[in-house]
C-alpha cells in the first residue's frame, strides 16, 4: 500500500531503486525487497488467478508455504514472490491457473533414460 | 554428501540456541533454515520480551535475534540460511534444497526446530487478497517496511493478535477492532491494555461472517457467537477495512518428524500433533531431538531453553567424546530444567504443563502456589510513585532487574506479582521503559495544588512537546479530559520507549493512562456489503485447488469420505503446491463436525518428501552430479 517512513522502534534502510516490469508496466521497487513487498508497496494486491474458479489471489503467509502468491517471474511460473528477491530488470507477470513451463525453442529435453535409471 | 555431527533444522530461537549449546561443547554443528534471514519470528518482534534476564527479558525480539545469531556464530556453528530441508529418510539421510542445488546430509543427530505454521480461518471471501496471516503482516510491515493496508480488522485476541494489532498502530495503520471467538482474551492483559487504551475495541464472542470486495478486501461483516459458536442473526456489524489479519493460532510444523517415522501424538494443549519425546527432548527415534514450537506451541523464551536442553543432550550422546564433562552436563541440565519450569509457572503455563504431561505420560508438573498475586495499586494516598498494573501473574521480572533503588520486588519465583516499596521508590520512571507489558506508570499526586502528573510509557512517533494540550484517555481509550504535556523524555538508555508526562486534575489521577495528540478520532465509517453477495455464499477451504466447504461436506455425506486422505483422493484437497498446509486443519474440523467425532481421531494426510516443491531440473542435476 505504501512504505512506512516513520517508526518508533524500527529504521528501514532505503535501498537503491530497482526497476522491473509487472504485466508489461514499468515499476520501481527497492533493493532488498521481496517481489511481493515491491508490488504491495505499489498498491498491487492481485498476484494470480486461481485455477478453477478464476478468483483473484495474493500474498498470504509470507514464508513461502501457502503458494498463494505464485507468479510468473522471467518466464518461470509458480515463483513464490513472497520470498523471491527483486532484481533489476525482472519481468513479473500475473499467473493464470497452474502456469506454463516455457521450453526454449530447440532446447534440449532432459535425458530421460538417465533420469529414471535405477528408479 | 555432507557429513556433520549434529544437524539443526530451523534457525529460530530454539534452533539457534540448540546449535550454540551443542557447538559450545565441541560438537560439529550445521544449521539449516529455509529463510534467507535467520532468527525465525524474532526478526519481526518490536516489543520487549517477557521472562528473566536468562532469556533476554526486557530486550526487543529483533535485538534478541542478533544476539542468538552471534552466539551461534561464536560457538562455531556452520550456518546455512536459504536452505530448505525436504525430507528425513530411514537411512538417516536428510535432503535439502538450496540455491538451485539439491544436497544430502548425513548427520549423527538431528534437532528438529522447525517452529509452527499459522492456522487458517475460512469464511466467504477469505481467499481475497488483503486477508493475511499475522506472520505475513509482520513480515511485510516490520521486515520489508511496507504497510499491509490502511485499516485492519484483527481476528484473534491471543498474544499474537494483540501484539500485531499494537505493531500495526506503531506503523501508523488503523486497527478497526480485534474480534475473538471465545469469551475471553487469551493473551496477556498487558498486551490487550496497550491497544485498548488507544481506543481499539476487543470484541469477544465475535467472528468474521464474511468479507467482500472485487479484487481485494473492501469490508468485513462481524457477527456475535452463541455458546456453541453459532452466529447470532441480527448481531452483524460491518467494518470498512482493506485488510483482515488472521491470528487464530498456530500448529506445530511436524512434517519432517512424520516423514522420519517418529511416534506422533495429538495433544490439543500443544496445538496439534507433536512428536513424543522424553524429558530431554529426544523423540522416539534415537537420533532425533525436537525443540521449540515444533514440539508444542509456547513462548520464544521457553523455545530457547528447550533448544539448549536438546543441544546439550545431542552433544552428550555423540559417539565421539566432546569436551562436555558429566559434571558440566549435570549442572547445565539442572539449570535449564529449572528455568523451563519457572517459565511454565502460573496461569499461562497451565496449558503447556498439562500438554507435556499428556505427551510424556508423566504426571503434569505440580504448580506450587504463587506467593504474590495481583494487587490494586490504583489508589494510594499522596506523593509520587510507580503504579503497577500487570493484572496477571506473568513470568517476567525486568522491572525488578532495572530498578536502581531496589524498590520493586518480584523475587526468585518470577511469576510473582511485583510489589513496590513506596519508601524506596523515587518515581524516577526508569522501570516504565523496561516493562515489556508497558504496564507501569508514575503518578505524582503532588505535582501542583490542582493537578496530578501521570507519566506514561510511549512507543509512538512523533513525540509530543512540552506544553502541548492533548486529549487524556482512560484505560479503554475514552476521552477523559484535556491534559497538558509536562515532559516528553527520550533517551538512548530507554531503548526506544519514551516517557510522556501529562498534568490532569487530581480527580483523574487513577483514570488517565494514555493520550491522543491528534484530536478526536474519526467516526467509524458507515459501510454495507454489496447486495450481490449471495446470502449462503460458500467458503473456499483448499485455496490451491479451489475446493469449497460444500464440496467437502458433499464428499463426506454423499461419497462416504471418513478421513483426510479420502477427501484428498476424491477432491485433490491438499495436492496443490502448499501440500495441505493451509487446508488440512480445516478439513479435520469439518470431518469432526460432520461425523460427530473428536478431532483427535483424524490423522493428517500421509507425508511424503519432498516437503516443499523442488524443480525436477534440480533433482536431475543432483543425480547427474552424483554419478560423475
Amino acid at each position: 500500500m505504501r512504505r512506512i517512513t516513520e517508526h518508533p522502534i524500527l529504521t528501514f534502510k532505503q535501498g537503491k531503486q530497482v526497476k522491473f516490469t509487472f504485466d508489461g508496466k514499468s515499476m520501481e521497487g527497492r533493493e532488498g525487497d521481496t517481489i511481493a513487498a515491491a508490488l504491495e508497496a505499489a498498491g498491487i494486491r492481485v498476484f494470480r488467478e486461481s485455477i478453477n474458479l478464476l478468483r483473484p489471489r495474493g500474498f498470504f503467509c509470507a514464508i513461502g508455504r501457502c503458494a498463494n502468491c505464485s507468479m510468473v517471474v522471467d518466464g518461470v511460473p509458480n515463483t513464490k514472490v513472497c520470498v523471491a528477491l527483486l532484481r533489476e530488470g525482472m519481468n513479473v507477470e500475473t499467473q493464470h491457473g497452474r502456469g506454463k513451463i516455457a521450453i526454449p525453442r530447440g532446447g534440449q529435453t532432459p535425458r530421460r533414460s538417465e533420469a529414471t535409471e535405477g528408479g | 554428501m555432507i557429513n556433520t555431527e549434529i544437524l539443526v533444522i530451523g534457525g529460530g530461537p530454539a534452533g539457534l540456541c540448540a546449535a550454540a549449546e551443542a557447538a559450545g561443547h565441541g560438537a560439529r554443528v550445521l544449521l539449516l533454515d529455509d529463510k534467507g534471514i535467520l532468527g525465525g519470528q524474532l526478526i519481526k518482534q518490536t516489543h520487549m520480551f517477557f521472562g528473566s534476564h536468562l532469556q533476554y527479558a526486557g530486550t526487543r525480539g529483533i535485538d534478541i535475534a542478533t544476539i542468538l545469531i552471534d552466539n551461534a556464530k561464536n560457538a562455531g556453528v556452520q550456518l546455512m540460511p536459504a536452505a530448505t530441508v525436504t525430507g528425513i529418510y530411514e537411512d538417516g539421510v536428510v535432503t535439502a534444497y538450496t540455491d538451485d542445488k539439491f544436497i544430502k546430509i548425513k548427520p549423527e543427530k538431528i534437532i528438529v526446530a522447525t517452529g509452527a505454521y499459522e492456522n487458517m480461518l475460512a469464511f466467504p471471501n477469505s481467499d481475497l487478497p488483503g486477508v493475511y496471516g499475522a506472520g505475513a503482516v509482520q513480515t511485510l510491515m516490520n521486515v520489508s517496511g511496507v504497510a499491509p493496508g490502511n485499516r485492519v480488522l484483527m481476528v484473534g485476541a491471543g498474544n499474537i493478535g494483540l501484539i500485531v494489532a499494537y505493531q500495526l498502530l506503531q506503523a501508523g495503520i488503523e486497527v478497526a477492532a480485534v474480534v475473538e471467538a471465545t469469551d475471553k482474551i487469551g493473551g496477556y492483559y498487558v498486551h490487550a491494555n496497550k491497544i485498548r487504551r488507544m481506543g481499539v475495541p476487543i470484541l469477544t464472542r465475535h467472528t468474521v461472517k464474511q468479507a467482500w470486495g472485487k479484487s481485494g478486501v473492501e469490508g468485513a461483516t462481524v457477527v456475535q457467537l452463541d455458546e456453541q459458536f453459532r452466529h447470532i442473526t441480527g448481531t452483524e456489524r460491518n467494518f470498512a477495512v482493506d485488510t483482515i489479519c488472521l491470528a487464530v493460532g498456530l500448529t506445530p510444523l511436524t512434517e519432517l518428524l512424520w516423514n522420519a517415522g517418529c511416534d506422533m501424538r495429538y495433544i490439543p494443549a500443544l496445538g496439534g500433533h507433536v512428536a513424543w519425546h522424553d524429558e530431554n527432548f529426544r523423540a522416539s527415534l534415537e537420533n532425533i531431538y525436537v525443540a521449540g514450537d515444533a514440539d508444542g506451541i509456547e513462548e520464544a523464551s521457553s523455545a530457547m531453553i528447550e533448544g539448549k536442553i536438546a543441544g546439550l543432550n545431542a552433544a552428550k550422546n555423540l559417539a565421539r567424546k566432546t569436551n562436555l564433562t558429566q559434571k558440566l552436563y549435570d549442572e547445565r541440565i539442572k539449570d535449564y530444567h529449572g528455568q523451563l519450569n519457572q517459565l511454565r509457572r502460573g496461569p499461562f503455563g497451565e496449558k503447556v504443563r498439562m500438554g507435556s504431561g499428556m505427551l510424556t505420560g508423566l504426571p503434569p508438573a505440580v504448580d506450587a502456589p504463587i506467593e504474590s498475586l495481583p494487587t490494586d495499586y490504583r489508589a494510594f494516598p499522596a506523593g509520587a510513585r510507580v503504579v503497577i498494573e500487570c493484572e496477571q501473574n506473568i513470568p517476567c521480572n525486568p522491572c525488578e532487574t532495572i530498578c536502581p533503588h531496589s524498590a520493586i520486588k518480584v523475587g526468585k519465583d518470577i511469576v510473582n506479582y511485583p510489589t513496590l516499596d513506596p519508601e524506596k521508590c523515587t518515581a524516577c520512571a526508569i522501570c516504565l521503559t523496561r516493562c515489556p507489558g508497558l504496564s507501569l506508570f508514575v503518578i505524582n499526586k503532588e505535582f501542583s495544588e490542582t493537578e496530578t502528573e501521570v507519566s506514561i510509557p510511549y512507543e509512538f512517533t512523533p513525540l509530543p512537546k512540552k506544553g502541548d494540550v492533548v486529549d487524556a484517555l482512560d484505560r479503554q481509550g475514552n476521552f477523559v479530559c484535556k491534559g497538558k504535556i509536562t515532559r516528553a523524555l527520550a533517551s538512548k538508555k530507554f531503548d526506544r520507549t519514551s516517557i510522556v508526562s501529562i498534568a490532569v486534575e487530581h480527580k483523574y489521577a487513577d483514570t488517565v493512562r494514555h493520550f491522543r495528540a491528534d484530536g478526536a478520532p474519526k467516526p467509524e465509517p458507515r459501510v454495507n456489503p454489496p447486495a450481490d453477495i449471495p446470502g449462503d455464499m460458500d467458503a473456499i477451504i483448499c485455496v490451491c485447488e479451489d475446493i469449497t466447504r460444500r464440496k467437502i461436506e458433499e464428499a463426506i455425506d454423499r461419497d462416504g469420505a471418513q478421513s483426510v486422505d479420502e477427501i484428498k483422493r476424491l477432491l485433490r484437497c491438499g495436492m496443490g503446491p502448499c501440500q495441505g498446509k493451509t487446508c488440512q486443519r480445516l478439513i479435520m474440523q469439518i470431518l469432526a463436525k460432520k461425523l460427530g467425532r473428536n478431532i483427535a481421531q483424524f490423522m493428517p494426510q500421509t507425508y511424503r518428501g519432498p516437503m516443499k516443491p523442488v524443480p525436477l531440473g534440480v533433482l536431475a542435476k543432483a543425480n547427474d552430479e552424483e554419478k560423475n
